[in-house]
C-alpha cells in the first residue's frame, strides 16, 4: 500500500516529464509539524501544477489547515521544504512568498471600501494610481462586483465578500492561491453556486490553487486532484475519479461518499465473505492466501434483482432481504441484509471463515446500503421483506489491517 | 409583583423612585451651578470668565491635559499591543501594574511624585543641585495627570486588540505588507474608535484632576494653577462668582465630551 501511495505522488514528476506535461508551480516536500510534543503533520509531499486545483480533504483536526498555513508562511514547519516556482521559500516571511490566502472569515479590511480592499496589494507595492485603478476595474469586472465598489465589506453578503477576497489576492498576481475552507460560512445554496463560479474563474485566470475543505462533495466538484488527509498524513492523492472509484484505504472509502465494507478473506485469489466467494481476481503478491480483507463498494454499485438475472459484468454476491426502503430526492435508498452465512448454494467450499461468523462484531450481518435512481426504482418496485439477489457493478479490495492484527495477536496468544 | 387590575404598580413606582433619588444627588447640584453662576446676569459671568487668571487656569488645564492624553494614548496603544500579542512571564503582573493607578487615591499619587521628584525626593535631590526642578511647574502637572489617567486609554484599547481577528493582519502579511504597513493600514483603523474614546476619557479625567495637582503644582496663581485649583482658590477667597464661572465651563466641557462618547458610539464602534 505504501509503495502504491508513493507512486501516485511521484506520478506527475517521473511519468510526465514530456513537453506536454504541466509545469510544477508549488511543491511541498517532507513536511512535518509539531505543536510541543504532539505531531500534527507527518511527511507530507505533494505538487501543484500550473493552473491545477488541488483539494486537501480531511476532517476537522486532520491538520489540513496547518499545511496551508505552512505554505503561506504563517506557521513554521518542523521539517520539510516549500518550493514555489522553483524557489525554496521555507525561510521567507509570508509577505515575500507571493501567495494569496483566502481565509474562511474572508479577512476583508473593515475600514476599506471594496475597491480599496482590492487595490491594497498594489497600494502597498507603491504602484501608480492609474495602474491600481485599471487593475481594480478589471478585477471587479471579473468577479462581477462593479456596482458595489464603494461599499464596505459589512454591507456585502457572504458570497460577495468572498469574491472581493479573491479579487484582492488576484490583484498582485500570486504564484498560488490558498483557500482555507472558503465556503464554510455560507449557506448550502450559495456554496454550490459560488464553488462553480470559482472553479470557472480559477480556470480562466490559470492560477494554481490549493483548497482546504471537509466537504467531500465540494472536493469532488472543485478538484483536479484530491489529497485525503487523515490525522496529519496523506491517505491518498489522486484525481476525484481515482479517489472515489479506487480508494486506497478504508478511511478514504468511508470519508469520501458512502461505502459498504464487507470483511472477508483471500481464497485462491478470490474474496471469500462468509459462505460466498466473490470473484475478485486480486493480485496474489499483494494479498497472500488467507489474508483478511475488506470488500469495499459504493451504494450505487449495488444491483438488486428479484429474478436473479443481473446485467453483464456484475458479479453476484449473495441473497438478501430488503429491510428498509426510503426515498431521498433523486434516489431510492435501500437497506439489504445479506444471507452470508447460509451455505445452501455453495458446495465444495470450506467452512466459513471465523472472521465473519465468530468475531464479536459479526460484521457480515451488517445490512448493505444500496441506492437506485428513480426510473429504475419505479420500473422495478421493491418492498420491505422481499428476497433479492445482490450483485456488484464494481468494488475494491482493501487489506483489513484491524482484523490482521487481531488474528496475529490470536496466533501469538495460541503459541504463548 | 402585585398587579392591580392588570396594571403593574411596581413599574411607575420604581422609575419614580429612581428619579427621586437622583434628584438631590446629581440633578440639583449640577443645576445649582448654572442657576448661581448666571444669577447676577451674563455680563458678570463673562467678566469672571475673562479674568486673566481664569483664562490662564483654563488654558493651563487644557494644555497639560492634552500632553498627558497624547502620552497615555501612545503608551496605551503600545502597551496593549505588547500585552495582547505576546505571552511572557510576568505579563499579568504588568497588566495589574498598569491598572493600579485607578485604585490609588489621587492625593497619594501627588504625594508619591513629590517624594520622588521633589527638591528632597529620591531622584529630585540629585537634580536640584543641577538647577533642575521638576515639581511646582507645568511639567509636574503633566506628570501627575499621566499618573492618574495612566490605565484609561490602555483599558479601552486592549480589549479591542484582544478581540481583533488575527486573520486581518495575517491577510495583510500574505498580501505583501510589512509589519509597519499592516499596523498603519489595517490595525490602526480598526482601533480608531477605541483610540478616540480612550483619548476623550483620559482628557476629561485629566482636566478635572485636583488631588494630585494641588500637591505637585504648588497652586501658584497665573503660573501653575489649573482650572479646578482656581475654583478651589477663589472659593477659599470668597469669590464665589469667579469660581462659579469656571465651574460652569468645566461642567459644560464634560457634558460635551460625554455626549461625543455617547452619541458618536455608532461611528466609534463601526466594525
Amino acid at each position: 500500500m505504501k509503495a502504491k501511495q508513493a507512486r501516485i505522488i511521484e506520478d506527475p514528476v517521473s511519468d510526465e516529464t514530456t513537453q506536454s506535461a504541466p509545469q510544477i508551480v508549488a511543491r511541498v516536500i517532507g513536511l512535518s509539524k509539531r505543536f510541543g510534543k504532539t505531531s500534527v503533520l507527518e511527511d507530507i509531499h505533494f505538487d501543484v501544477a500550473e493552473g491545477e486545483i488541488l483539494v486537501l480533504l480531511g476532517a476537522s483536526g486532520s491538520g489540513k489547515t496547518t499545511i496551508l498555513r505552512v505554505i503561506a508562511g504563517l506557521e513554521q514547519p518542523y521539517t520539510g521544504r516549500i518550493i514555489l516556482h522553483g524557489k525554496d521559500v521555507t525561510d521567507l516571511p509570508p509577505r515575500e512568498r507571493g501567495v494569496g490566502v483566502i481565509f474562511q472569515s474572508y479577512a476583508l479590511f473593515p475600514r476599506m471600501t471594496v475597491e480599496k480592499n482590492v487595490g491594497y496589494g498594489l497600494r502597498i507595492r507603491r504602484r501608480r494610481r492609474k495602474e491600481i485603478r485599471e487593475t481594480v476595474n478589471d478585477l471587479l469586472k471579473l468577479v462581477q462586483l462593479e456596482e458595489h465598489r464603494k461599499k464596505y465589506p459589512s454591507q456585502l453578503s457572504g458570497g460577495q465578500q468572498q469574491r472581493v477576497a479573491i479579487a484582492r489576492t488576484l490583484a498582485y498576481k500570486p504564484e498560488v492561491l490558498l483557500f482555507d475552507e472558503p465556503f464554510g460560512a455560507l449557506d448550502a445554496q450559495t456554496r454550490v453556486k459560488l464553488r462553480r463560479e470559482i472553479r470557472t474563474l480559477l480556470k480562466r485566470v490559470n492560477v494554481p490553487a490549493v483548497f482546504i475543505t471537509h466537504d467531500q462533495e465540494e472536493a469532488l466538484e472543485l478538484a483536479d486532484r484530491i489529497a485525503v488527509i487523515n490525522v496529519g498524513h496523506i491517505e491518498q492523492l489522486g484525481t476525484p475519479e481515482q479517489i472515489y472509484n479506487h480508494p486506497a484505504t478504508e478511511y478514504v472509502a468511508t470519508f469520501l461518499g458512502a461505502a459498504n465494507l464487507l470483511p472477508g478473506v483471500i481464497r485462491r485469489g478470490n474474496v471469500e465473505i462468509g459462505s460466498r466467494v466473490v470473484p475478485a481476481g486480486v493480485d496474489l503478491n499483494k494479498f497472500p492466501e488467507g489474508h483478511p480483507v475488506k470488500l469495499v463498494f459504493r451504494p450505487e454499485d449495488v444491483r438488486l434483482s428479484k429474478t436473479g438475472a443481473l446485467p453483464l459484468g456484475h458479479c453476484l454476491v449473495s441473497n438478501g432481504i430488503i429491510e428498509e426502503v426510503s426515498f431521498v430526492g433523486a434516489f431510492e435508498r435501500l437497506s439489504v441484509r445479506l444471507d452470508l452465512n447460509e451455505s445452501l448454494t455453495c458446495d465444495g467450499v470450506e467452512t466459513p471463515f471465523y472472521l465473519t461468523t465468530e468475531t464479536p462484531e459479526k460484521e457480515g450481518a451488517k445490512p448493505v446500503l444500496a441506492t437506485r435512481p428513480r426510473p429504475e426504482a419505479n420500473a422495478n418496485r421493491l418492498h420491505v421483506g422481499e428476497r433479492v439477489m445482490v450483485g456488484l457493478a464494481s468494488f475494491t479490495v482493501l487489506p483489513d489491517t484491524a482484523a490482521l492484527s487481531i488474528s496475529q495477536e490470536r496466533a501469538r496468544d495460541a503459541r504463548g | 409583583m402585585r398587579h392591580v387590575r392588570g396594571f403593574d404598580i411596581v413599574r411607575p413606582l420604581s422609575i419614580g423612585m429612581l428619579m427621586f433619588m437622583m434628584l438631590p444627588l446629581v440633578f440639583l447640584p449640577l443645576a445649582s451651578i448654572f442657576i448661581f453662576g448666571t444669577s447676577k446676569g451674563l455680563t458678570s459671568f463673562w467678566n469672571a470668565l475673562t479674568a486673566p487668571e481664569a483664562v490662564f487656569a483654563l488654558k493651563l488645564s487644557m494644555a497639560t491635559s492634552f500632553w498627558a492624553t497624547v502620552f497615555n494614548v501612545v503608551f496605551g496603544l503600545f502597551a496593549a499591543y505588547v500585552l495582547s500579542r505576546y505571552n511572557f512571564l510576568g505579563r499579568n503582573a504588568l497588566i495589574v501594574m498598569i491598572s493600579l493607578p485607578t485604585a490609588i487615591p489621587t492625593a497619594v499619587a501627588g504625594f508619591a511624585l513629590l517624594l520622588l521628584w521633589g527638591p528632597y525626593g529620591i531622584l529630585g535631590r540629585f537634580l536640584a543641585p543641577q538647577g533642575i526642578q521638576l515639581m511646582f511647574t507645568a511639567g509636574a502637572i503633566i506628570l501627575a495627570n499621566i499618573f492618574v489617567t495612566f490605565p484609561l486609554a490602555f483599558g479601552v484599547i486592549k480589549p479591542v486588540f484582544d478581540t481583533m481577528s488575527r486573520s486581518l493582519e495575517e491577510a495583510s502579511a500574505t498580501i505583501g505588507a510589512s509589519r509597519w504597513q499592516t499596523f498603519w493600514y489595517v490595525t490602526l483603523p480598526s482601533l480608531r474608535g477605541a483610540i478616540v474614546s480612550g483619548a476623550l476619557l483620559t482628557f476629561a479625567r485629566a482636566v478635572g484632576e485636583f488631588g494630585s495637582t494641588i500637591l505637585v503644582s504648588g497652586n501658584l496663581a497665573g503660573r501653575t494653577q489649573t482650572a479646578p485649583l482656581y475654583i478651589f482658590a477663589k472659593f477659599n477667597e470668597g469669590q464665589i462668582e469667579a469660581a462659579n464661572a469656571i465651574a460652569i465651563v468645566l461642567a459644560l466641557f464634560s457634558f460635551l465630551i460625554f455626549s461625543v462618547l455617547f452619541f458618536a458610539r455608532d461611528w466609534l464602534d463601526v466594525e
